[in-house]
C-alpha cells in the first residue's frame, strides 16, 4: 500500500505574530513545529505500512526551512521526502497550494493520501478536500479511525453530536483529526538517518505547472491587508464573597450585557 | 442584479442555525437592492422545513437526487457547483460547519475559483467585495478579496445575528441534479447520534467550559447544571479531554472546536493559548478562577477570583432566580 502524506511546517502555536508594513505583511517569531494534525497523519501512514507493506512518501511545500518537517517524518520512519522547492510556490492560497501538492502526489501511484485536517497557521482546512477534487478522488474529512481492506477503506469521523462511519473506495484522500492515534517520538536512530537522508526537490516545471499556476500568482483569493483582532477591555473583576459575586455576575450578564 | 447562493444545511428536520444566520444576513443585504438571494437545500426536505425556509429567502431551491439522500462531499459539491454555474451566481456562501468546511473547498475547485474559509465578517458594500477571516488561531485577521466570480466562502457560526422569519413566503422550485451514482465513491454506512437534541457546541449561543480546575470528571455536573439553566452547551479544555474526563468532541481550542458564542463562561481554565484560539471571538467572556494571575483573565471581560466549587452553584442559583426557573 503506497501512502502519501501532505505535511506542513508551521509557526509554533505560542509564536508571537504581529502585523507589519501597515497591514501588508506579518512578522512571525522564528519558532517552528510540525503542524500537529500532520504528525498524526505521518503516524497513521506508518501504521498502515506496518500492516499492509508499501511505502510512505511525505510531501511539503514551503520555504527552505520546511525541510525540517520532512526530516521529522523520516526520523519517525517515512521512506521518502519531497520538497516543493521554489520561491514561486510560496504565498499561495488553498487552491494554488492544493494544485501543486496534487500534481506532486500523482507523480507516483498511490492508494491513500493523508493530510492534517487543517494547518494551524492559515487555519484554512481547504487543501485536503481540494487535492481530492483536483485528482477527482473521494475524500473523508476529520477522521478518528481508519481501516483499510483491499480496495476499500472504512473511516470514522466525529460529527456535531456523534460519529459517522463512511466507506470509501481507494485511492482516496483522508484528512485526520487529533485522536486518530498518538504520534510516536522519533527514535534516535531515525534522527541520525534523517540527517543524512536525501530530500527530493521539485520545481513548478517538474510538476508540469507554469509560474502563473502556483503560489501567489496562481492564488484565486488574496489577502488585501492584515487587521488586528478586536481587543478586549481590561477584565472587570467582580469582588465579594462567592454568593455576592455570583449575584452581581448574574445581574451584569442579564441586565447589562443582555447575553442570557 | 447579482445573485447570492446560500447553501442551507439541514440537521434532521431542521435547518442549521448557521444557515439561518446566513439567510438573515443576506436577506438584509438583498434589501439594499444590489443582490438577490437563493437558498439551496440539497437532498430530501420536509414540507415543514420548506415552509419555514420560504420565510427566510426570496427564492428557495431544492435540488434532489438519489445520491443526495445522505451527505457525501462528492455529491454535494457536484450538485451545488453545477447549480451555481448554471445560475451565474456572484457569491456562494455556506456556514462553516463540519459539512460546509468539508465540501465547499471542492465546490471552489469545481468552479475554478478560490475559497475563504471560516470568515467572521463580510464587507458587502466594499469595492471590491471582501471578507475577513481569522488566521493563526485569531492572533490576526486577514481581509480577503476574490479574483473572478463567484466568490466562495464559509461563515463561522454566530457571526451574523439570527433574524426572524419574514411575512411573505419566497418562491419555491424543485430541481433534479442528475448525478451518476458511479461518481460518488463514498457511502455513509453508520451514523451514531450520541447527544440527540443537545445544543451543538459550535452553534450554541452560550458555552460553559471547564478546565483542569474542575478537578474530577464528576464535577462537570456543576457546569451541566449551569448550562441547563441558561440554555448553553458544555465545553472543555485539552487537558480535560486528554485526561478523558470529557469527549474530544467537547474540546474547545486549537486542536478541538472553534466557538464564538454570545457568552462564554470559563471555569477553572488557566487560559493557555491553545484554548484561547478556540474561543477568542466570543462576545462576552466571564472567567472564574482561584488564581488571580491566571492568563484567562487577560481574555475575559468579567472575572471572579474565587473557588469555582462555591461560585458555580451560587451562579446557577442566582440565574435560576433571575430567570424565574
Amino acid at each position: 500500500m503506497n501512502i502519501v502524506v501532505l505535511a506542513k511546517q508551521v509557526p509554533d502555536p505560542e509564536a508571537f505574530v504581529s502585523i507589519a508594513g501597515e497591514g501588508r505583511s506579518l512578522e512571525i517569531e522564528q519558532k517552528f513545529a510540525v503542524n500537529l494534525f500532520d504528525e498524526v497523519a505521518v503516524e497513521e501512514a506508518l501504521r498502515l505500512r506496518e500492516k499492509h507493506g508499501g511505502k510512505v512518501r511525505v510531501i511539503t511545500l514551503g520555504a527552505a526551512r520546511a525541510i525540517e518537517v520532512l526530516r521529522t517524518a523520516i526520523a519517525m520512519g517515512a521512506d521518502e521526502a519531497l520538497l516543493l522547492d521554489d520561491e514561486a510556490f510560496l504565498e499561495g492560497d488553498g487552491t494554488s497550494t492544493a494544485l501543486a501538492l496534487s500534481r506532486a502526489a500523482s507523480k507516483e501511484p498511490f492508494d491513500i493520501i493523508l493530510a492534517g485536517r487543517q494547518a494551524i497557521d492559515d487555519d484554512r482546512g481547504e487543501v485536503g478536500p481540494m487535492v481530492a477534487q483536483f485528482l477527482s478522488l473521494p475524500h473523508v474529512g476529520g477522521i478518528v479511525k481508519l481501516d483499510c481492506d483491499g480496495g476499500k477503506a472504512k473511516a470514522e469521523s466525529e460529527t456535531e453530536g456523534g460519529h459517522e462511519v463512511v466507506e470509501s473506495r481507494l485511492p482516496a484522500v483522508f484528512t485526520v483529526e487529533r485522536g486518530l492515534n498518538e504520534p510516536r517520538t522519533a527514535p534516535i536512530t531515525g534522527v541520525m538517518k534523517a540527517m543524512k537522508a536525501t530530500i527530493l526537490k521539485m520545481t513548478p516545471a517538474d510538476l508540469g505547472l507554469t509560474l502563473s499556476e502556483v503560489g501567489s500568482l496562481g492564488a484565486k483569493v488574496r489577502v488585501e491587508r492584515y487587521l488586528a483582532p478586536r481587543k478586549r477591555q481590561e477584565v472587570r473583576l467582580i469582588p465579594g464573597e462567592p454568593a455576592d459575586a455570583a449575584l452581581e455576575a448574574a445581574r451584569i450578564l442579564v441586565d447589562v450585557e443582555r447575553v442570557i | 442584479m447579482e445573485k447570492i447562493v446560500v447553501f442551507v444545511e439541514l440537521k434532521g428536520d431542521r435547518p442549521r442555525k448557521a444557515s439561518l444566520e446566513l439567510l438573515s444576513e443576506t436577506r438584509k443585504v438583498a434589501d439594499s437592492g444590489r443582490y438577490e438571494v437563493e437558498a439551496v437545500v440539497l437532498g430530501p426536505m420536509s414540507e415543514g422545513v420548506r415552509e419555514k425556509l420560504r420565510l427566510y429567502a426570496g427564492r428557495l431551491v431544492n435540488i434532489t437526487d438519489p445520491v443526495l439522500e445522505a451527505y457525501t462531499a462528492e455529491g454535494y459539491s457536484q450538485a451545488l457547483s453545477a447549480f451555481v454555474a448554471e445560475e451565474g451566481a456572484h457569491i456562494v456562501a455556506a456556514g462553516a460547519t463540519r459539512i460546509g468546511r468539508d465540501f465547499m473547498p471542492r465546490v471552489a475547485v469545481l468552479l475554478s475559483r478560490g475559497i475563504a474559509s471560516d470568515v467572521t465578517d463580510v464587507r458587502w458594500a466594499e469595492e471590491p467585495f471582501t471578507v475577513v477571516r481569522p488566521m493563526y488561531g485569531g492572533k490576526v485577521l486577514a481581509q480577503i478579496s476574490f479574483s473572478g466570480s463567484p466568490a466562495v466562502f464559509t461563515v463561522r457560526p454566530n457571526t451574523f445575528a439570527l433574524g426572524g422569519p419574514h411575512d411573505s413566503a419566497g418562491q419555491f422550485l424543485e430541481k433534479r441534479a442528475g448525478i451518476s451514482p458511479e461518481r460518488i465513491r463514498t457511502k455513509v454506512i453508520r451514523v451514531e447520534e450520541k447527544t440527540k437534541g443537545k445544543v451543538d457546541l459550535t452553534e450554541a449561543d452560550i458555552v460553559v467550559s471547564g478546565g483542569h480546575g474542575m478537578k474530577a470528571p464528576e464535577n462537570f455536573k456543576l457546569l451541566e447544571d449551569l448550562a441547563e439553566v441558561i440554555g448553553g452547551a458544555v465545553g472543555a479544555t485539552r487537558s480535560v479531554v486528554d485526561a478523558k474526563w470529557r469527549d474530544h468532541e467537547d474540546q474547545v481550542g486549537k486542536s478541538g472546536k472553534t466557538v464564538s458564542p454570545r457568552l462564554y463562561i470559563a471555569a477553572g481554565i488557566s487560559g493557555a493559548i491553545h484554548h484561547i484560539m478556540g474561543m477568542g471571538t466570543s462576545k462576552v467572556v466571564l472567567a472564574v478562577n482561584k488564581d488571580p494571575n491566571a492568563s484567562i483573565f487577560k481574555h475575559a471581560d468579567y472575572g471572579i477570583v474565587g473557588d469555582l466549587f462555591q461560585v458555580l452553584p451560587a451562579l446557577t442559583d442566582a440565574l435560576k432566580k433571575r430567570l424565574g426557573k
